[in-house]
């Protein structure tokens, strides 16, 4: 990231700078977990990253490819191929199944439905929660739903998971069984941005790197 | 004689056409001034959001324009019953200084507005914006163009007035006119006809060709735009005689008429597709050492050229359709 900045209503009266001058680089295959209050700019930053937002001004490079100029059919294939995002409510989608949940983010790939309902499986499957694939989300405990979340952002494979606050409505047997499976993703050579205030997160010891954020800016 | 609604379209059509243009190209002003890719700063990263909104409303916007040209020939041709000696388009055209010079105005810019959309096309296949400059300097060339087809369409329609007297299509096309469209219909049948089929013949075969090997691109393109101009010529010539079965009647226009089935609008619909997208096999044929671009270039050249030869096929084709089925036979 180079000088990353970000005004929301930039140029009116209730201009808000959430991230200032951001300059940082990530490490792949790496845990890295973003820390700092409420309106610290975490969350904006992670979807920054992600390439669900453009910052306003600044420069992101992934693997030596710069993205924010990238119009928005070169974001979103970027953004299905490369992230998979664990958001802090979930986002899961009621009414339909666990595994249709899980199955969702691969549809746009146009990759065959049995195969991709196949890796569905295996991920619910390995998380603990295949028994509950036909089951509407709704029914789930906030830990199954998490397992499920979890699921549905490695349905495509991405190289990079991002997950802003994921342990915002979890206890602490739930938390600690979360970090069991993030170790077990970036075993996997997977890269991982964490967005979280709680401190069993960020004193984990499988976490690499710690960056602080206040105000916007990074802290050293 | 405003209050018919297709005039009122196309004059609303080709103001919002025509203002958004000129705001495009005030953008465009400003992306060929301070594009620099490279840069991160805020005005950098405005302009890559802001040229793709625009952009993408502008190419909507020329889609409708090349519906206007149709548009405009159909009005024409409806309202020619309100003036006195117009049998068609022709003579309401004639009514005032500003019909054919609308007309003319509005197939240049089909023309140019299908290739811009093309080059858009390929800008858009590319993740750095490989042809911003480019395409936006055309814009600005075509937005004056948009801008003076709307000052003339609407002085057009403006000055219409039911108390002139015009001259119908036989006069303005006829053998013993002293006009470029005289001439044209004074034209020997025989070797206008081996003219136009060994033009088509040559533009097909040179497709097939590119198709096939990949080369002689800009062979096709100047063909193709070489084919679509003497195919103009060629449907005063002989090509509407035989719809007419009347061989003194060369009129372009009276093809779009329900008398003949409205044969007039697939048959210069193929031909103008056909002419612009050969014409834009060898615009884009210029960008294809673009890194970016590199792949996308050929892949899209293949489309531009199946489309143009499916376009004079179908041309033909219909061009031919009296001229085997018909009794009507026209010798010279």
């Amino acid at each position: 990231m180079a000088k990353i900045t970000k005004t929301f209503n930039a140029g009116k009266t209730k201009a808000f700078t959430a991230l200032r001058d951001i300059d940082l680089q990530i490490d792949m295959n790496r845990i890295t977990v973003f820390v700092g209050p409420s309106g610290s700019g975490k969350t904006t930053l992670l979807s920054i990253i992600g390439c669900m937002s453009r910052p306003t001004s600044g420069r992101i490079f992934l693997n030596g490819r710069e993205t924010t100029s990238l119009t928005q059919r070169f974001a979103t294939e970027v953004r299905r191929n490369t992230f998979g995002f664990i958001f802090q409510s979930y986002n899961l989608i009621r009414g339909i199944t666990v595994l249709e949940n899980t199955m969702i983010p691969a549809y746009p790939g146009g990759s065959k439905h049995g195969i991709v309902k196949r890796k569905a499986m295996d991920l619910l499957d390995r998380l603990k929660i295949g028994s509950k694939a036909h089951q509407k989300v709704e029914s789930l405990s906030g830990g199954e739903q998490q397992r499920v979340a979890i699921a549905r952002a490695l349905i495509n494979g991405p190289s990079v998971v991002i997950a802003d606050e994921p342990t915002a409505h979890l206890d602490t047997d739930l938390v600690m069984a979360l970090l069991d499976i993030i170790a077990e993703i970036k075993e996997e050579g997977k890269t991982i941005l964490i967005a979280s205030h709680d401190p069993l997160i960020f004193q984990s010891s499988i976490v690499d790197r710690v960056v602080n954020l206040r105000d916007g800016a990074v802290v050293e | 004689m405003l209050l018919n609604p297709a005039i009122i379209a196309l004059i609303s059509g080709a103001l919002l056409v025509s203002g958004f243009a000129v705001y495009a190209s005030v953008m465009g002003f400003q992306i060929i001034r301070w594009w620099d890719i490279q840069s991160g700063s805020e005005r950098q990263l405005m302009m890559e959001r802001k040229t793709y909104l625009i952009t993408t409303i502008f190419a909507y916007l020329l889609g409708l324009q090349l519906f206007s040209l149709f548009l405009f020939v159909y009005t024409a041709d409806h309202i020619h019953g309100l003036f006195v000696g117009a049998m068609c388009a022709a003579g309401s055209l004639n009514v005032n200084d500003f019909g054919y010079p609308t007309l003319v105005l509005k197939v240049i810019n089909f023309l140019l507005c299908g290739i811009w959309l093309m080059v858009n096309h390929m800008d858009n296949k590319g993740a750095d914006y490989p042809l911003i400059r480019i395409k936006y300097k055309y814009l600005i060339v075509v937005s004056g163009l948009l801008v003076g087809e709307a000052f003339f369409q609407t002085k057009y329609f403006l000055g219409l007035r039911a108390d002139v007297i015009t001259s119908c299509c036989g006069t303005l096309f006829g053998e013993d006119a002293e006009t470029l469209a005289g001439g044209l219909a004074a034209l020997s049948p025989f070797p206008t006809k081996i003219l136009f089929f060994l033009s088509v013949v040559l533009t097909i075969r040179t497709g097939i060709h590119f198709m096939v090997t990949g080369r002689a691109a800009r062979l096709f393109a100047a063909l193709a735009a070489w084919t679509m101009i003497l195919a103009l010529a060629f449907i005063i010539s002989f090509v509407s005689p035989y719809f007419y079965e009347l061989p003194t009647h060369h009129c372009p226009f009276c093809l779009l008429q329900k008398e003949y089935g409205y044969i007039g609008y697939p048959l210069y619909f193929s031909l103008f597709l056909a002419g612009i997208t050969g014409a834009g096999v060898g615009v884009v044929d210029r960008f294809k050492e673009i890194p970016s671009l590199r792949e996308a270039v050929p892949r899209s050249q293949e489309n531009f050229c199946l489309i143009s030869m499916i376009g004079y096929s179908v041309f033909v084709m219909i061009s031919i359709y009296p001229m085997i089925f018909s009794d009507f036979v026209l010798d010279g």
